[in-house]
């Protein structure tokens, strides 16, 4: 897997392309773009969990809801500087995680998912019953404090940190610490077995997740401005960010990427033909039926494209 | 001659079935010791016992001298004993020198993260266990039953074993894959590996082994020489049915 020169150029070329595209596209694309990083966040966080340890969660709306209203609540109630605020989210965040890193120890397979599941439940009901008059109950927070101005710096903000986090994450996955996490989804007992604690390989695991999610939940909130309780402990948003990394391509750091841009830009283009809930449905369907064909996801339909086109030649 | 792997009075019950019954057992530092007995006998269940896979009822385990009855799993395999599984777990998706990669890991995230793995090392256990040089990029998930049994031992040895604990090694190999297990196993009893051998093949067995232990209900009926404790009454009813 040698960076070859021309594999150098093409990073280059993409990296010009994204700096300039502001300047060509108009900012309803920009705004779709946005999206569409932040969603990507999402899908990489549940991946780095989920997609290498087989430890499927339905917590990531949970985790990513601590985040914003962690921020939310520091910056609107108590008039914290977003510098301190956005970090705190992360560190609160990161708790967040070890409470639903308590039941993986325990459960495997569907009742850990149903248990992350509940958690998300648990935070919409809280969030309205426990001092609304600090988290907005139902109708959540408006009027947030917002890092950016204008579509085309909350594209490269958005941009910067989705390619920051996928690149790390990406790093972190090639050496043998993702190895073992990507053992630990083919048998647990067996890596135990090797001389590795698989609890502590979870731990990790779960707090890498739990740390893009509260980041990228912390800076999505101060994107929007605003904080809906509704729109963040749904099962429609723990679906999209399921589906982003599924479709895409689970296990890896690019497919996950993928997947979000591919359905942020469905749901865009759907938008017009069906104003209607009925968009979510055909979203849905487009999105069983690419599973359904290509199960590794378009990551891999890709590959086979590239094979089909230029050979089986495995330099890249 | 030093104890590598002393058991005392192990008890193990699983609700109401008594499966290790006060079992004593003592194999001395690069021994081999085979471990027969019929379905059910307990053997599997002693190697969990000794791994710390199972939490005995009563008595302990000591390897070398220590005893290593409050260690997790993992602290015993860094005490030099591993085991290998009746049904082969290797890691399916991954190729043979990634599974081998995940054995020898240092068990800290640092050391997994920042330190490099060994190649030269990693290629050179492969080939310690017979397997070939171009099965080494293979998927796991792709091998024979042979080289899944050479796969798992090479696996055991990475992670530093100096006692491994081989369950059922022969079961679902052809006959030439039991010569081509056999030799990998003698090759490391003359490099001083201490093995506890449990298999039903026992022709296949005899040679690799200085003594026998048979066991029937988690108890010790028979040991010394395999010929000898197969003309023992106990073990001709046990193995004969009850
Ligand atoms: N986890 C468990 N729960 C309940 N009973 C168990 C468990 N593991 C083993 N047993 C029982 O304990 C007894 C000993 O089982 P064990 O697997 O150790 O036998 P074995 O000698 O390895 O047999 P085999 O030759 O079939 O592999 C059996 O009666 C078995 O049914
Ligand atoms: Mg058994």
């Amino acid at each position: 897997m040698d960076i070859g020169r021309h594999h150098l150029a093409l990073w280059a070329i993409a990296a010009a392309g994204l700096f300039v595209l502001p300047s060509l596209v108009g900012s309803g694309i920009l705004r779709t773009l946005i999206l569409a990083n932040y969603l990507a966040i999402f899908a990489i966080s549940w991946d780095v969990l989920s997609g290498r340890t087989g430890y499927i969660s339905f917590g990531q709306p949970f985790l990513i809801g601590i985040g914003a209203y962690t921020t939310a609540i520091l910056t609107k109630r108590f008039d914290v500087p977003m510098e301190i605020s956005i970090p705190a989210a992360v560190l609160v965040t990161m708790v967040g995680g070890l409470i639903v890193l308590l039941p993986a120890l325990r459960l495997r397979g569907s009742y850990f998912a149903l248990v992350t599941l509940a958690l998300m439940e648990l935070c919409y009901q809280l969030v309205q019953v426990i001092r609304p008059d600090i988290t907005g109950g139902t109708r959540g927070m408006s009027g947030l404090p917002t890092l950016t101005r204008g579509a085309s710096n909350g594209y490269y903000l958005s941009t910067g940190l989705m390619l920051t986090i996928a690149l790390t994450a990406w790093m972190l996955m090639r050496t043998r610490l993702g190895l073992a996490l990507s053992a630990i989804g083919m048998d647990e007992g067996a890596v135990q077995g090797a001389g590795l604690s698989p609890t502590r390989l979870k731990s990790f695991a779960f707090l890498a997740s739990a740390f893009i999610a509260g980041l990228g939940g912390a800076f999505y909130t101060h994107y929007l401005g605003s904080i809906a309780p509704r729109a963040l402990f749904d099962i429609t948003f723990l679906f999209t960010i399921l589906a982003a990394a599924l479709i895409g391509g689970s296990g890896t750091v690019i497919g996950p990427i993928l997947g979000a841009f591919f359905l942020t830009f469905l749901l865009e283009w759907l938008r017009p033909l069906l104003p209607g809930a009925e968009r979510y449905f055909v979203y849905g369907l487009v999105a069983l039926l690419l599973y359904m064909y290509q199960p590794a996801g378009i990551l891999a339909i890709i590959e086979r494209v590239r094979v089909r086109l230029f050979g089986d030649s495995r330099s890249g | 001659m030093t104890i590598a792997l002393g058991i005392s009075d192990l008890g193990k019950r699983f609700g109401g079935l008594v499966a290790i019954d006060g079992l004593s057992l003592a194999i001395d530092d690069g021994e081999s010791v085979g471990l027969i007995g019929p379905n059910g006998a307990g053997k599997t269940t002693i190697i969990g016992l000794i791994m710390g896979e199972l939490r005995p009822d009563s008595g302990r385990i000591d390897l070398f001298g220590k005893d290593i009855s409050p260690l997790g799993v993992a602290e015993r395999i860094r005490c030099g004993i591993s085991r290998t599984w009746q049904i082969p777990r290797p890691f399916a998706n991954l190729s043979v020198i990634e599974n081998i990669r995940i054995g020898s890991m240092p068990d800290s995230l640092r050391g997994m993260i920042f330190d490099r793995s060994d190649p030269i090392r990693e290629r050179e256990l492969a080939m310690s266990v017979g397997l070939a040089k171009n099965d080494l990029e293979r998927k796991a998930s792709d091998l024979a039953m042979g080289d899944l049994r050479k796969l798992e031992m090479a696996r055991t040895l990475a992670a530093g074993a100096r006692i491994l604990l081989l369950d059922e090694v022969f079961a679902g190999l052809t006959v030439g894959e039991i010569d081509h297990i056999a030799a990998v196993i003698q090759n490391l009893r003359s490099r001083g590996i201490t093995f506890l051998i449990v298999s039903h093949d026992l022709p296949a067995l005899a040679p690799l082994i200085d003594r026998a232990v048979a066991i029937d209900r988690g108890r010790v009926i028979a040991e010394g020489p395999l010929d000898d404790i197969l003309d023992h009454p106990d073990v001709r009813d046990s193995y004969l049915g009850r």
